[in-house]
């Protein structure tokens, strides 16, 4: 009763923390939940692999940057529209991942954290400079009519592109509660995330549900970045960061809260919105995250202290 | 006694090597030598049980704090070198009240994003630091004479070996043994486990501070990309692994390997030479978590017991 009493409590706060700043400014407010989609949309994966895997996958945002660039030689070879390209990225970014997970993070899932973060550590360098090898570190784009089309509130006139976002991290995040709740594998796979020796007693291929989150995992980041390229100019190390601040935001919603994810998404992403508003201090926006992830890691360690 | 001959040969080759060789290789070992620096530093933390992924970010205030004296100031750049050492340590030691109270996967990731702290607030402070594009001496120190800058990072590195192996070798070492084994059994043996971690945590960040700063005095110049650049972290954690994690011949051994191959494939291999190091995290980790150093010697020493007892004691 008192934990619904203040998830309430939070979301009432949320709506009000919105309407307060879509009456201030209504394209901070746009800007901010298009933003703040699309950082819930690429934390949601990072997040499952946390909560099942318990990895702290830091190769995370290479994966997306691998997924960008694989959608661009698309684009730019085939000339497939970029938001085509979603399917065979997805695709062969979920071999990737399998691939990966059973090369290196298959073999430290049972060990310490030292060695986890080390491992994706490692394997997020040879990611990055892989891309370097083979694409070069010259700045890339695509350009689309689409992606620039816009629509207009009254007197304001806002991108349209951005909202994708918001519906791909809202279909994402259905289909992964659904795929939770409702599949056979589903249920394994919440299963091994609540107590993997339990799991393994009772029959559940637990080897095999690692393989399969992981893979699924990378695997939506090829969603991510086919819908990204559009809007992004690509270099290496386009992705590192997403890696960071995707932790934040499985940090702030708590483990294996995964709706929570898309509010603390769109609370930091209009967080940045608006400190990017402020004229002369909009290169300040990047503290915002490590600012709350930093914060939200020391009062949860103070809590677990007492 | 053996040993003693060793690093008395070796010290002899250090110093005599600038006078036998030619700049470009004066200047690969000067390199080698600061990425030790580093790895060592990096090691000395872990040996307390805490990874931490803030090498890059002391070494970048330590070299801004340099470059600003030297320049806004005209303070003489040894100085610098040793005030940058200074900021950085007391930098640590006031974030250390806070981060210091976590542990292994939040302490890790504090860490890495406090190093993007320094980097967004120094490339926002740009009246002071020069915002994006840097800063840039006049002169490096010793007017660039490459020499001479070996000789002075060659006797840092010597102070911070010999800081490492006074942390294997006196009482300190026995406490943060017991913090890294079991902490709750640290600390029921009456050890004071945060004062201990908050030395460490100093000590390693003035490490990092003055070798940012002697890097940045070599090199005249600072910019948020490139000081704050996560190879300041990822070469120093690969080469201690290579090396051997928790001793101080392991980083050496693994600094001196790895900075020569990398010094050979930035020749052969312009974009994605680094690659090399991911490889070699990802190897080490899986196939030989001891690293180079340690089975090497087990199998070379005579005194088998005694090279057991040691690694009992420091595993």
């Amino acid at each position: 009763m008192s934990l619904s009493l203040k998830t309430n409590k939070i979301l009432l706060l949320f709506i009000a923390f919105l309407i307060i700043v879509g009456i201030w400014q209504p394209n901070v407010l746009m800007d901010g939940v298009q933003r703040g989609s699309m950082y819930a949309l690429i934390a949601l994966p990072l997040a499952l692999v946390l909560g099942i895997l318990g990895v702290l996958n830091l190769a995370h945002g290479d994966f997306l940057t691998v997924g960008l660039y694989l959608s661009y030689m698309l684009y730019s070879q085939f000339n497939m529209d970029p938001l085509l390209t979603m399917i065979p990225v997805t695709l062969s970014l979920i071999v990737l991942g399998g691939g990966i997970y059973l090369l290196t993070v298959k073999y430290v899932v049972d060990e310490g954290h030292l060695n986890q973060l080390l491992i994706t550590f490692g394997v997020s360098m040879i990611l990055i400079e892989g891309v370097k090898i083979i694409w070069t570190t010259r700045p890339r784009n695509v350009f689309t009519g689409y992606a620039y089309s816009a629509f207009s509130i009254g007197d304001y006139r806002f991108g349209a592109y951005g909202l994708i976002y918001l519906l791909m991290a809202v279909v994402v995040l259905v289909g992964l509660q659904l795929f939770l709740k409702k599949t056979r594998l589903g249920q394994a796979t919440f299963a091994v995330g609540q107590n993997p020796k339990g799991a393994k007693i009772i029959g559940i291929n637990v080897n095999f549900v690692y393989l399969f989150v992981f893979s699924i995992a990378v695997g939506i980041l090829g969603i991510v970045g086919a819908g990204m390229l559009p809007q992004t100019a690509i270099f290496p190390s386009v992705g590192s960061p997403f890696s960071l601040k995707s932790f934040a935001l499985a940090a702030m919603a708590g483990l294996g809260n995964l709706n929570g994810i898309l509010f603390a998404g769109i609370t930091l992403g209009v967080g940045e919105a608006i400190v990017n508003a402020i004229p002369g201090y909009s290169s300040w926006a990047d503290l915002v995250f490590f600012g709350v992830l930093i914060i939200v890691i020391l009062t949860r360690s103070f809590r677990e202290a007492r | 006694m053996n040993n003693k001959y060793l690093i008395l040969i070796l010290l002899a080759v250090a110093i005599i090597f600038p006078l036998v060789f030619g700049s470009y290789f004066i200047h690969v070992l000067t390199t080698v030598f600061v990425f030790l620096a580093l790895s060592l530093s990096w090691d000395m933390m872990l040996r307390t049980g805490q990874l931490s992924f803030g090498t890059a970010g002391f070494f970048g205030l330590g070299a801004y704090m340099s470059v600003i004296v030297v320049l806004k100031l005209g303070w003489n750049p040894l100085f610098s070198i040793l005030l940058g050492g200074v900021f950085a340590g007391l930098i640590a030691f006031l974030l250390g009240f806070v981060v210091l109270r976590l542990r292994e996967i939040y302490f890790a990731i504090t860490t890495l994003a406090l190093t993007h702290v320094f980097s967004v607030i120094i490339r926002n402070l740009s009246d002071i630091t020069g915002g994006a594009s840097g800063l840039t001496l006049n002169t490096a120190i010793f007017g660039g004479s490459p020499v001479k800058i070996y000789y002075l990072i060659l006797f840092l590195t010597l102070v911070v070996i010999g800081v490492s192996e006074y942390f294997k070798r006196s009482k300190i070492h026995f406490a943060i043994n017991s913090i890294r084994n079991d902490e709750i059994t640290a600390k029921s043996s009456g050890i004071n486990v945060f004062k201990y971690l908050l030395l460490v945590f100093v000590i390693t960040s003035i490490i990092q501070g003055v070798i940012g700063a002697v890097y940045a005095q070599q090199y005249a110049f600072v910019e948020p990309e490139s000081t704050f650049s996560l190879n300041f972290l990822l070469l120093p954690i690969a080469m201690a692994l290579v090396g051997g994690i928790y001793s101080t011949n392991g980083p050496i051994i693994g600094a001196l390997i790895l900075g020569i191959i990398s010094e050979y494939l930035k020749l052969i291999m312009p974009y994605g030479h680094l690659i090399v190091y991911g490889l070699i995290i990802v190897v080490v980790v899986l196939f030989m978590p001891k690293g180079v150093y340690k089975p090497l010697k087990n199998k070379f020493s005579n005194n088998s017991l005694r090279g057991d007892a040691n690694a009992q004691s420091s595993n």
